[in-house]
């Protein structure tokens, strides 16, 4: 019978295909156990990999601000600008996609495209720095894998104004060179940080375990010293002369000796920070004044004289014999100006007439007053002013990036040219200083002995408005007596005096000013040694300008002017006067009281 | 010439159908529980996931809940349709139902897509969308049923002409127009099985089904080899770590899902997959996101409800001494378990991931109504079974007397 067999053996096929059917289901069961159980670490992992996220919060950087009159005014603003990123599994349609970016934020849709299907990678910048406006329109769109993200970048409302010593953020948000660089982590604050599970979109979802929050803290406002209009004043007397004097790099500062504090300071040429990427020569971003220390030459005996003073090696009306040559070590020194050979002279002549050979005589007086001879005693005394009285030879710490620390040669008794080397260095060859450190070792004896820091800040204020103001720092006491600077003002006003006489007009001031100064033609040593260049010389310049008393040092460095006759006198000392004149003018100098 | 000269007859004259039905009891009451208690767990699931489901594809939070509501409404109306129109009826009805299914799949293939979804599986009219496919394996179940009850009755069933010949071009045309130009794979391999599962019940030699499963399996060779979509899913499969971010994203994202729900889960609001991690979260990848809230023990019990309800079906398959009505039973059963097992093992990295839904807990109307509606089908089965399954000892038992259920059938049928 055909239904006997048949629908028995319908049953039995039935029992068996359920029973492939329970053994598969349990193979199932098996397979769950493994990856829910045994493998869970693994898999718990890989899910929080894909799933929890870490954020920063961006903190706002601070602004940099600067005096206008009585005004804070900013020199650097913050612009939120946003970077367009897709991450390319998600993305649907390229063409399309990158057809409608490109219409919003221009550039090449086929280079977008190409952007988009680069493989291996979740996060592909698109284009950088689009606008609010931008970037909302691109949200508005709502592509899957297309986002942006908001990064601050830096506005500077005055162009070029201080741009050297203010320096710039980078596109990772990070301070270089000047004030950004040396004040980073004032002014970037500290980014919050999210850690949570989110979605594939980014955003946190509710309370889960993993998730870490903590708010960003927005950095300090620096208020500087720097005196705006004054600012603007010496960058356009320093154009002016790098054209004049055919320069190669001119630096200045102005000082405010009593307290260290910088009104102005700047070099030329200089760049604009809002295009610092098309910036091909990254010695531009220098800040020369504090950064490209050099032989200052005879401006250097500013430092010398007091230091002598001060040890009563010598008195400031004393008079000595200069035979017009010393010969150290086998070399003879002699002065670059030939007054007329050997003669009787004094300290008021040493640096009227820039005399190398007066120089070397303080040196001979600190080894031994009265001697001609220079001692192992002499020149550690002169090293130990150089070093730890006015400072040379380290940096000043003050707030700028990449500040040098110039060079004072080792008083080492074992070098046989040592009596050369330090008879050299009392005239400014052989040491090494930058402008600021120059004119803060000469604010240090001006203000009678004490050595302030340097100082661009004038204020920090706070993101919650608390305003700290500057203290000014002492790094050094009783440089000299308080006494020095009345016996060195009217030697360095007696110079200017002097190269009125011999027909610099340009040294004429009101005569209810003071101004003192100190020429410096510097010889330019040969970069591998071997001696100096003949031809090729640094004009430098330090001085003062003030009423009862000094009231603002100024310091100019001029590289290699192309004028003729001597580097001080005609490439420093008009950018000096430029600026003396110009403090004077613009009343920034308080006349004497009593004629 | 001869079987179509008799289709032929059989197409003017219909032959009366006889069908074997025994005392009509009380049904299977544990079919309904298991099926409403696997509807609910879907839509349990898929009220805890709204949130992340309305971020992701821009709707309202009520949205799929509402549509499944719904979709659970109408697959009650469906259930009680099958279950008490008369199972003759419903034999008898494999034509039109065939002409509908046909309509469906044309209509499929000739509307506009939607552009998430490009593939022409829907029929699509204004907000009602409806999967042509489980109409097209409801017909089939009926018809194939009732032609090889028809093969069994006249005795060829291991006739070649009289009962391959049909069921390997049916098998044919299915193939070309669902795994060829619907590129539904899966649901052809649910098809597949089910005839397959069909024709081995009812008693076809396993010579020509081994036959029947080689032309198959080139078959799927080809279409795997045809279409580079389907070769990197293979790729995919063997080796799931290997691109993550790409091809291999929806695996690796099921095996994340399942893995990271550990012994017990996070918990039923919890689900952080379904945040846009884990694609078709409330559908397709139902089973994964159900694992990564309720762990271990919940898949384990959830594949156990899915056991005790294959059970039933199988329970009442091995009483039921008509043929028709045990081989629309072990179609229904086989239909189910076959989408059951490619849905879940592909989530567990068993097989290769296909787009197929787990019945009645997965989102997706068509699917809950049709799936409702053959256990209306296995449900109206359950009211002629026996008291005892039937024997499979040829020799000890009397088969006639097996069949005379009116002796041994009671009020109530003892599972």
């Amino acid at each position: 019978m055909w239904d006997k067999p048949g629908l028995a053996q319908s049953i039995q096929r039935v029992r068996i295909w359920y029973g492939a059917l329970v053994a598969v289901l349990v193979i199932f069961g098996v397979r769950l156990f493994y990856v829910q159980v045994i493998e869970y670490s693994h898999y718990e992992a890989a899910a929080l990999s894909d799933q929890l996220k870490e954020y920063q919060i961006p903190s706002t950087r601070g602004l940099i601000e600067a005096y206008d009159g009585n005004n804070v005014v900013p020199l650097v603003l913050n612009q939120e600008l946003y970077t367009l990123y897709a991450d390319p599994p998600l993305i649907k349609n390229a063409n399309k996609v990158a057809a409608k970016l490109s219409q919003v934020v221009g550039g090449s849709a086929s280079q977008y495209a190409s952007l988009m299907h680069r493989p291996n990678t979740q996060y592909v910048v698109l284009a950088n720095k689009i606008t609010a406006a931008q970037s909302n329109k691109i949200l508005s769109f709502q592509f899957p894998g297309i986002n942006t993200q908001g990064q601050d970048y830096r506005v500077y409302p005055d162009g070029s104004l201080a741009s050297q010593v203010l320096g710039f953020v980078n596109n990772s948000g990070v301070g270089e060179y000047g004030i950004e660089q040396a004040l980073n982590k004032e002014l970037a604050g500290k980014p919050g940080r999210v850690k949570a599970v989110t979605d594939t979109a980014g955003v946190p979802l509710a309370a889960n375990k993993n998730n870490i929050e903590s708010q960003p803290i927005n950095g300090d406002n620096i208020v500087t010293t720097l005196n705006l209009p004054m600012q603007e004043q010496m960058e356009k007397i320093l154009k002016n002369e790098y054209k004049a004097t055919k320069s190669q790099g001119l630096s200045a500062i102005i000082m405010d000796p009593y307290n260290g504090q910088i009104d102005a300071m700047a070099n030329y040429p200089t760049y604009n920070p809002s295009n610092y990427e098309n910036v091909t020569n990254a010695a531009l971003f220098q800040n020369a004044a504090i950064d490209n220390p050099i032989e200052p030459g005879s401006s250097m005996k500013t430092l010398t004289t007091p230091a002598a003073l001060n040890l009563g090696a010598i008195q400031p009306n004393e008079s000595f014999y200069d035979p017009a040559h010393w010969v150290i070590d086998g070399f003879n020194i002699t002065d670059i100006k030939q007054d007329g050979g050997a003669r009787e002279q004094n300290i008021a002549s040493i640096l009227a007439l820039s005399l190398n050979t007066g120089a070397t005589w303080m040196l001979m007086q600190m080894s031994h007053p009265g001697g001609t001879q220079i001692t192992q005693s002499g020149i550690n005394k002169w090293h130990d002013y150089m070093v730890n009285h006015f400072h040379l030879g380290q940096p000043t710490g003050i707030q700028q990036g990449y500040e040098s620390a110039g060079f004072v040669p080792p008083d080492n008794p074992n070098d046989p040219s040592i009596d050369l080397r330090f008879a050299n260095t009392a005239f400014g060859q052989g040491v090494q200083l930058t402008a600021l450190q120059l004119i803060t070792a000469l604010s240090s004896v001006i203000n009678g002995g004490t050595y302030y820091q340097p100082t661009l800040v004038s204020k920090v204020i706070t993101p919650s408005g608390q305003v700290i103001p500057y203290k000014p720092k002492v790094l050094i006491r009783n440089t000299v007596k308080p006494s020095i600077a009345g016996e060195l003002e009217p030697l360095m006003e007696n110079v200017v005096k002097t190269y009125l006489h011999e027909g610099f007009s340009f040294m004429n001031f009101p005569s209810n000013y003071i101004v003192g100064g100190k020429t410096g033609t510097a010889q330019i040593a040969k970069p591998n040694g071997g001696g100096y260049y003949n031809n090729l010389f640094n004009g430098t310049y330090i001085g003062f300008v003030g009423g009862d008393r000094p009231q603002y040092l100024i310091v100019v460095y001029n590289i290699k002017p192309g004028v003729p006759g001597y580097a001080g006198s005609y490439g420093g000392q008009p950018v000096f006067a430029d600026l003396a004149h110009m403090l004077i003018n613009d009343s920034y100098v308080t006349p004497k009281t009593t004629q | 010439m001869r079987p179509r000269q008799r289709s032929i007859l059989r197409l003017t004259q219909p032959a009366p159908v006889t069908m074997q039905l025994g005392r009509k009891h009380r049904p299977d009451y544990w079919l309904a529980i298991w099926c409403a208690i696997l509807l609910v767990i879907g839509l349990v699931v898929i009220y805890s996931i709204s949130p992340a489901l309305a971020l992701t594809s821009n709707v309202s939070s009520s949205y799929y809940v509402i549509k499944q509501v719904i979709a659970i409404t109408l697959s009650i109306v469906a259930f009680f349709i099958t279950a008490k129109i008369p199972l003759t009826t419903w034999r008898r009805a494999y034509k039109p139902l065939f002409a509908i299914a046909a309509l469906a799949t044309l209509l499929a293939l000739a509307l506009p897509v939607n552009p998430l979804y490009p593939a022409h599986r829907w029929v699509r009219l204004g907000s009602f969308s409806f999967e042509s496919i489980e109409l097209v394996k409801f017909s089939v179940l009926i018809w194939v049923a009732g032609f090889l009850a028809e093969r069994i009755k006249k005795g060829s069933i291991t006739d070649f002409r009289q009962t391959f010949q049909p069921l390997l071009i049916a098998l044919f045309f299915l193939g070309i127009v669902i795994a060829g130009v619907q590129s539904d794979l899966g649901s052809t391999g649910v098809l597949v099985i089910m005839m397959g599962t069909m024709a081995f019940v009812a008693g076809l030699p396993m010579k020509r089904i081994l036959l029947i499963a080689a032309a198959v399996l080139i078959g799927l060779i080809l279409a795997i080899s045809a279409f580079p979509y389907r070769r990197a899913r293979l790729e995919t499969f063997l080796h799931p770590d290997s691109n993550c971010q790409g091809s291999g994203y929806q695996a690796c994202q099921s095996l994340i899902s399942v893995g990271s729900g550990g012994l017990v889960g996070l918990g039923l609001g919890n689900s952080v997959q379904a945040y846009g991690y884990e694609p078709e979260a409330a559908n397709d990848s139902i089973f994964a996101i159900y694992s990564e809230k309720f762990g271990f023990v919940g898949a384990i019990i959830l594949i156990m409800i899915l056991a005790f309800f294959f059970t039933r079906m199988k329970n009442i398959a091995e009483r039921l001494p008509d043929d028709f009505s045990r081989l629309i039973v072990v179609g229904v059963l086989s239909w189910f378990a076959t989408q059951a097992l490619i849905n879940i093992g592909g989530m567990i990295g068993l097989l290769p991931l296909k787009g197929i839904t787990l019945p009645f807990i997965s989102y997706g109307g068509t699917s809950v109504v049709f799936s409702a509606a053959a256990v209306g089908l296995v449900f109206q089965a359950s009211q002629y079974t026996t008291l005892k399954p039937l024997s499979t000892d040829r020799g000890q038992e009397d088969s006639r007397q097996q069949r005379n259920f009116r002796h041994n059938t009671l009020r109530r049928a003892n599972y």
